[in-house]
């Protein structure tokens, strides 16, 4: 039986910072109601897997994942209407945490056409990977008891996902179950890659995008803004040589 | 001639195939994909269009893409530069968005499906929109009104329909208005600062205004101002939408009516905060409904025509299509059953085939079954499989037993033949229980749906019987038929129709006629004989946040893991079995249970 009780070397590293984090009212408050939408979804994915699959002991087990799921996500959600309620504002926090690493990591899961062996795989590496940083939030927020108690709870439910996955995963592939747990880590770290590389190419993208909007746009603006003062206001007849428009025309 | 209609990028994305100017099956991706309002590419949707007909992307004749995503940029690029320097924010945004996908449509559509490009072709937004309600409706010459946020520059538009004895058909739009004077998006700017999701829950604030007074008549009056011929412009001062994607109104807009609710936060209907959000909710589903009255009066004035055609997401809001019937003049307002952008998918293929193509007209069947259709085997087996009570009767001995069922108060899952293109749950996909109790409501709302209990169910009566229990107008009973008008229910009724009834005495009611869905028109009359009402509550089956279902599986597990007592689909019933193990207190995954499922 697998347990929770020692995060990742990982996340012991970094937990200076996932203690700056839920130190703050307003970013613990933001990650609270981030890890409700991430349950939720990661819930209706797994909800999925069950609809797709063709095992049905698979079915029952994935089921009974997908309603867990759902549920943290709706505690999540209450917490975080409960901090909403106390609090009344939530002010601008330059960081928020979210894009630290936490809540599931099921956003990189894709049910349609992956047949079960790689599914459970990554569903094992992905609910022990939060469950050991879920063990470090719940000591983060040994202040604020209510949040600590949904760790707790929600720890609990991670042991039967983490011990279910590996079983059935040693039934449904028996000869290579290790293989493909280290298929689905490597995968899971070439996601990672994937993400952080595409965030950085949006920070340049966004640069040169805001360069382009500030040097080569403003001729265009004084064009625009002439269009729209010869605009007429309120209904506009649609001239009858739109409708002779080629079909094929996408303007 | 095989034509394929698609929309798709915005929100809610759906194909439909029109073969010999027929519609022959449409869906939408959310149904397929299980992701609810899914916008993306709809490439399973055309698969199963393509499946179901027995056809390949080669044997068609022509793909139509419901809107021009050229104009579309157009409009984007020009409102940012407009906004200049306020939209430095959403100009990366917008572009990356835009750029990234949505102007290729043409190279994506030949690309996926391996076809031609010079076989794409391209409406306008709200011509979609115009044919989708009216080449639809079962009438020779209509008023066309248009209406939702934004197509491509065009909000809303009026013109009429058209067709001829010689088989030709005419759709005729004569002037529109344009982006960023929207109603569409008045409201979903009213629906974001109330917490809701834009694009989603603008009919949770049509729910919430039977719940408030207009006392902010002459507020949101300073908003959007009335212009000549009915035509309206937003004061844009109160807005930002134009400005940035983050958030639709401005700081003028709260100084005006108040912080923004927090999405996260109930509403209270016992606080004053809560009344007045009640009260905005009110006064703007007040403003709308007048201005769109008063454009269709000036319409029915002008074209002298009995019938109203009405599309677009604006033409969701039951509650303004009611007031649009009672107050322009129009003896009949058809509204499609999915007059969003769905149904954009429908409508576009139908105007080429028409307009561009020019064949000859065809009456579109009636209803709005175009969907998959449900595997009640299927369901039998997945059922056995995971042990619960299964049993199959046949057709007069299953309606009796449900009916016996909602009877005695059990809350039943309906699945029927073909589901429901649009976003209503019109007897194929629907749960059903009885309208009496306000219990009944309650425990929908908490063990089933898990939503705000503000929001009402409607209703389903047999076309027949309609008028003993709602007060019905004359074009009522069409407005019905896709449950697509608010009316009162008798007073005389309200009491014992307590779990349809809203606050104000309403309801969403659905009028049926027995040719539309035999089995729930006989289920209603199996009911009627027991509880002296053939009326049923009758809401979508699914689970808050999530799409409706579409096959057995996705039903069965809906109906496994919420508060529904019995589930059908054609002959197969399944009812719950008292207390099912739970595999996590079994341990049956366990070791040993595996190996000897592994054994077996």
């Amino acid at each position: 039986m697998m347990s929770v009780n020692r995060a990742a070397p990982l996340d012991r590293l970094m937990r200076p910072l996932h203690r700056w984090v839920w130190a703050d009212a307003d970013r613990r408050l933001r990650k609270l109601l981030t890890f409700a939408e991430v349950e939720t979804d990661g819930g209706r994915d797994i909800l999925r897997a069950a609809e797709v699959t063709p095992d049905p002991l698979l079915r029952r087990l994935y089921l009974e994942h997908a309603i867990d799921e759902l549920r943290h996500g709706d505690m999540f959600r209450d917490r975080g209407a409960a901090l909403v309620r106390a609090r009344r504002t939530m002010r601008p926090v330059l960081l928020d945490g979210n894009p630290l690493p936490g809540g599931h990591g099921l956003d990189d899961l894709a049910i349609e056409g992956e047949p079960d062996h790689r599914l459970l795989a990554f569903l094992h590496v992905a609910e022990k990977s939060a469950a050991g940083r879920f063990a470090v939030y719940r000591e983060l927020v040994g202040d604020d008891q209510p949040t600590q108690e949904i760790f707790e709870k929600i720890l609990r439910d991670e042991v039967f996902h983490m011990n279910y996955t590996y079983t059935q995963l040693t039934r449904v592939s028996p000869k290579a179950y290790r293989r493909h747990v280290w298929h689905a880590r490597a995968k899971r770290l070439w996601h990672r890659y994937l993400r952080a590389a595409a965030a950085i190419a949006g920070v340049f993208g966004n640069t040169l995008l805001r360069v382009i909007y500030f040097v080569a746009l403003p001729p265009f603006v004084w064009l625009a803004r002439r269009a729209e003062r010869r605009e007429p206001a309120g209904f506009i007849p649609i001239e009858r040589t739109r409708g002779q428009r080629s079909p094929r025309s996408q303007y | 001639m095989k034509i394929l209609g698609i929309s798709a990028h915005y929100h809610d994305s759906a194909a439909a195939l029109v073969a010999d100017g027929v519609p022959v099956c449409a869906v939408q991706e959310e149904r397929l994909s299980r992701r609810k309002n899914d916008a993306g590419f709809p490439l399973r949707a055309i698969e199963w269009c393509l499946d179901f007909a027995g056809i390949d992307p080669g044997d068609l004749d022509a793909v139509v893409f419901y809107e021009r995503p050229m104009l579309k940029f157009d409009r984007i690029l020009t409102s940012t530069l407009r906004a200049f320097p306020r939209s430095w924010r959403a100009f990366p945004q917008a572009m990356k968005n835009t750029l990234g996908e949505k102007v290729w449509v043409r190279g994506i559509i030949s690309g996926q499906l391996g076809i031609r490009p010079q076989k794409i072709l391209f409406t306008d937004h709200h011509a979609s929109h115009a044919a989708a309600a009216f080449l639809t409706a079962p009438t020779r010459r209509a008023a066309i009104l248009t209406a939702d946020g934004v197509g491509e520059w065009a909000t809303l538009t009026v013109g009429d329909g058209e067709r001829r004895a010689d088989g030709t058909t005419h759709i005729t739009l004569r002037r529109e208005v344009r982006f960023p004077h929207s109603l569409g998006l008045l409201y979903s700017t009213f629906t974001a600062w109330l917490g809701f999701k834009v694009n989603e829950d603008e009919y949770k604030v049509m729910g919430l205004a039977a719940y408030g007074a207009p006392t902010m008549l002459e507020e949101v009056r300073r908003l959007i101002r009335p212009l000549p011929g009915g035509a309206f412009e937003l004061a844009t001062e109160f807005f930002e939408f134009q400005t940035t994607a983050d958030r639709s109104y401005s700081a003028k807009f709260i100084d005006v009516f108040g912080p923004p609710r927090h999405p996260y936060e109930a509403i209270d209907l016992e606080t004053a905060e809560g009344r007045h959000f009640a009260d905005c909710a009110a006064s703007v589903q007040r403003v709308l409904e007048d201005i769109l009255v008063g454009i269709a009066a000036t319409l029915r004035r002008e074209t002298g025509l009995d019938d109203l055609c009405f599309g677009g997401g604006v033409a969701l809001n039951g509650v303004a299509n009611a007031r649009l019937l009672a107050g322009a003049g129009f003896e009949r307002v058809f509204v499609p059953p999915a007059p969003g952008d769905a149904g954009c998918a429908i409508g576009a293929a139908l105007y080429a085939d028409r307009i561009y193509l020019g064949n000859p007209d065809r009456d579109v069947p009636d209803h709005p079954f175009w969907g998959p259709v449900v595997d009640a085997a299927h369901l039998a087996r997945i059922a056995h499989e995971d042990g619960q009570h299964v049993e199959a009767f046949p057709d007069q001995v299953l309606v009796d037993r449900v009916a016996d069922d909602l009877a005695a108060g059990r809350i039943v899952g309906w699945m029927d033949g073909a589901c429901e293109f649009g976003p209503r749950a019109l007897g194929h996909r629907s749960l059903l229980a009885a309208p009496h109790d306000a219990a009944i409501r309650d425990r929908l709302n908490r063990d089933i749906k898990r939503r705000e209990e503000f929001r009402p169910f409607a209703p389903v009566v047999p076309a027949e019987s309609a008028d003993r229990f709602f007060d019905l107008p004359s074009g009522a009973a069409r407005l019905g038929r896709y449950m697509s008008g608010v009316f009162p229910v008798r007073p005389e009724w309200r009491g014992h129709l307590a779990a349809v009834t809203h606050v104000d005495g309403t309801a969403r009611v659905q009028v049926l006629e027995r040719q539309m869905a035999p089995r729930l028109h006989q289920l209603l009359e199996a009911y009627g004989r027991r509880a002296g009402v053939p009326v049923l509550l009758n809401t979508s089956l699914n689970v808050a946040g999530e799409p409706i279902v579409t096959q057995a599986v996705e039903g069965y597990l809906t109906f496994r893991r919420c508060g529904i007592d019995v589930l059908v689909a054609g002959p197969t019933v399944v009812t719950k079995r008292a207390a099912s193990a739970s595999l996590k207190e079994s341990r049956e995954w366990s070791a040993s249970s595996v190996a000897a499922s592994t054994v077996a």
